[in-house]
């Protein structure tokens, strides 16, 4: 009987989320609910997680309790902690949750709300979700070892080193690309940038309050953290209204680069309890209580969809970026569907701390399941406001001008209609002085936030409040990335030097800690810099470019765990995890190819390069901005370059992994499994925190 | 009833636990636990242990995009 209940709810599960989707995906020129999302979402997302993540659990990997895990095997109350299943999927949410599956989700939208949409579910069941819990389940098996040693180990020594190259240009390219959307989202906003500076004293005071006060009370020092926050957020008016205090907190892109560059610099070097840290706690708190607030805020307001299924965008010609709906949807969702940086995780501190091998599934399948419907999340705050609206917000100066009568022009011929007072009315309502080209996806993000919160609560008299609340809530948690990212690209410099030079190794070797912040801050800090200065804002070229770097860590990890079931002998599930593998590398390979070759100035970092050089010749650029156009196509063509690093280290690593499973098929090698020995648990009655 | 706010008083406790494991405030606390389940002695103080371990949380990804 109670399996007939059970087969009877899920079918009525999957009907309702198939007709929510098939809503999503067949309605056109009627306005829909954001509800429907959040249904087909919900009902796709228990479908995968109940039917699809138990036969991977079962089949694929036979997950097994029991074995002990690496947690049990060297518990050390340190590194190797067992832990608590909800906390442990609590920890390693907040570490996969980062500014991707927000932003990345709200600049696809420009293609309409179908596309992104599909891929945010679908890719996130059937790819990003396995990639996680894959190599979870490899981390686990193997004593808690990273990406780039199983690379090393089970794919052969090139691919460890693809590995670690890899993540070390992802590293660099996503410290630039989200710092670029930091500045953009507080460029001659006093307020926002007043409220932002001050997240550092907050930090520093908490860092000194926890390191000698009260050592590790870290829910103390974040609630008093958390108060001076909001409190600075309500500040940040009275500065913007007083012209002194305003001058100084109003900042030009260029100088915010240089600020942000200077902090990234001291967050890496400083002791980390002082300012790292304290940071990462304040932002954890805020990351959770702002996503679940926007859940709740769309569930109770429940806005309806204006933007259209499908834009005319989805040939190529966007203002927020340029390319197809083809691979360009795919590489700039990134995250919330798929995210290469999340093998990262899987196999750092989560492996180390799961107390059985049966936690993996909601752990690695899980958490990524969230994290996708933050992004459809995103993808709703994106497409509730006016198309005219976002696109103003969206589009830099380089394609719709700077005059507001001209950028609406330009909108409403596009079809989308934008009045420019629309523009003043709602940059006076949240209290800035514009919200054109504002490229970067945060304002926009911001702005659909502080809709549905307003009309959740405070109405239009706290909708100023509401947006500076998630710019600093998307800044922070940005520049919380930022400094941990600078921080991991230290040691890596530093480890690699040591090779060459063993006392730059010594990581609390001041000489080698300065340098090594430096070059890595230096490295990031261009991009940022090319971004703030490139006339198309920057967006247009860094974002595919961190689209494809982490897609192409995404096909990494995906190599490295079909290895491995090609060795555990699962030839039969095989395509569980190569038809995503396949995928990316197609995606990536042809974006690649796109932003290398592609005869569209706009999409093509040569022919870019090449125009821009043919105006020069032609004298139609004016003398003033000779410097600057020569070093926009020098810019270009370090991009062509780098990105044609990116493709030929994938293909090598294909080429290796290729000949490897052919060795493995054809019995010319032996498939030797690098797992730790099966030791047998000893926790028969539960674990620590069970 | 009695019964019934025990129940609720332990479900808050347990929540509150929780929510203390997963922002690293009982971290020491269960360092000394498992000091304690291995017999060996407690080598470090709240402090000393609150530095070490942030040390060692960011030289490593810790933070996704």
């Amino acid at each position: 009987m109670k399996k007939v209940i059970s087969t009877f709810a899920w079918i009525v599960i999957a009907v309702i989320g198939a007709g929510a989707l098939a809503t999503i995906a067949l309605q056109r020129n009627e306005r829909i609910s954001a509800t429907w999302f959040v249904v087909a979402a919900a009902c796709f997302y228990m479908v995968a997680y109940r039917f699809y993540s138990a036969f991977l659990a079962a089949k694929l990997v036979a997950l097994d309790d029991s074995r002990a895990t690496p947690a049990e095997r060297n518990d050390d109350g340190r590194d190797f902690v067992p832990t608590n299943k909800w906390v442990l999927f609590g920890h390693h949410f907040a570490a996969i949750a980062g500014p991707g599956p927000l932003v990345g989700p709200t600049l696809a939208a420009q293609f309409g709300y179908l596309p992104g949409t599909l891929w945010l579910i679908a890719g996130a069941a059937f790819a990003g979700c396995v990639q996680d819990f894959v190599i979870l389940f490899c981390s686990i098996r193997r004593n808690g070892k990273s990406l780039g040693e199983m690379a090393r180990d089970e794919v052969g020594k090139r691919g460890g080193f693809i590995a670690q190259l890899a993540v070390l240009a992802i590293l660099i390219i996503l410290l630039g690309v989200v710092a670029l959307v930091v500045v953009n989202a507080l460029k001659t906003s006093p307020w926002a940038t007043f409220t932002l500076a001050m997240t550092i004293p907050i930090a520093l005071l908490m860092g000194v309050y926890l390191r000698y006060l009260r050592p590790g009370r870290v829910l103390e020092a974040s609630l008093i953290g958390l108060a001076l926050v909001l409190f600075v957020v309500v500040a940040g008016q009275w500065v913007a209204n007083s012209a002194p205090w305003a001058s100084v907190f109003t900042l030009s892109g260029v100088a915010l680069a240089f600020w942000i560059i200077a902090y990234g610099f001291a967050a890496s070097a400083l002791p980390v309890w002082l300012l790292l840290a304290p940071r990462d706690y304040l932002s954890a708190f805020i990351k959770a209580g702002a996503i679940f607030s926007l859940a709740a805020g769309i569930l109770i307001v429940r806005p309806e969809i204006q933007m259209p299924a499908l834009t005319k965008f989805i040939d190529g010609s966007g203002p927020v970026f340029a390319g197809k709906i083809f691979p360009f949807c795919f590489i700039t969702i990134a995250c919330g569907a798929i995210s290469g940086f999340h093998s990262l995780i899987s196999s750092g501190t989560t492996p180390k701390m799961i107390q059985r091998e049966g936690h993996a599934r909601l752990i690695g399948y899980g958490a990524m399941l969230l994290e996708s419907f933050v992004g459809v999340m995103a993808m709703v705050a994106a497409c509730a406001m006016q198309p005219g609206v976002y696109f103003a917000i969206n589009s830099p100066a380089g394609v719709v001008g700077t005059a507001p009568d001209a950028v609406a022009a330009t909108i409403s011929g596009w079809g989308y209609h934008l009045d420019p007072q629309t523009m003043v009315n709602m940059a006076h309502a949240v209290g800035e002085q514009t919200l054109f080209n504002r490229a970067g996806g945060a304002p926009s993000l911001a702005v659909g936030m502080a809709q549905i919160f307003s009309s959740t609560i405070g109405g239009d008299r706290l909708m100023s409040i509401w947006y500076h609340f998630a710019i600093m809530f998307e800044a922070l948690f940005i520049l919380t990335v930022l400094d941990a990212g600078t921080r991991v690209g230290r040691f890596m410099v530093q480890e690699m030097g040591g090779r060459v030079w063993k006392p730059f190794g010594q990581t609390s070797w001041m000489p080698s800690v300065v340098i090594s912040s430096a070059l890595v801050v230096c490295a990031w800090g261009y991009f940022l810099y090319q971004g703030v200065i490139d006339p198309f804002g920057g967006i247009n070229s860094l974002w595919p470019l961190f689209g494809i770097a982490n897609q192409l860590l995404a096909a990494v990890a995906l190599v490295v765990a079909t290895t491995i079931l090609l060795k555990m002998g699962r030839l039969k599930w095989i395509w569980v995890t190569l038809v995503p593998m396949v995928w990316l590398i197609t995606i990536t390979m042809t974006a690649s190819w796109q932003k290398i070759f592609s005869g569209n100035p706009r999409i093509g970092f040569l022919s870019g390069a090449k125009a821009l050089a043919a105006q020069i010749a032609a004298g139609k650029i004016p003398a003033a901005r000779l410097t600057e156009m020569q070093r926009t196509i020098f810019n270009l063509r370090l991009d062509a370059v780098v990105t044609a690093v990116l493709a030929a280290m994938i293909l090598v690593l294909v080429v290796e992994a290729l000949l490897r499973w052919t060795a493995i098929l054809t019995k010319r090698s032996e498939a030797v499994l690098h797992e730790t020995p099966y030791a047998a648990t000893q926790w028969v009655g539960g674990a620590e925190g069970d | 009833m009695r019964k019934l706010v025990v129940s609720v008083q332990n479900e808050v406790h347990q929540f509150w636990e929780r929510i203390r494991e997963w922002c690293g405030d009982s971290s020491y606390e269960r360092y000394q636990r498992a000091m304690a389940r291995k017999r060996e002695p407690l080598l470090l103080s709240p402090q000393q242990f609150y530095v070490q371990q942030l040390e060692r949380k960011y030289s490593r990804p810790n933070r996704c995009c």
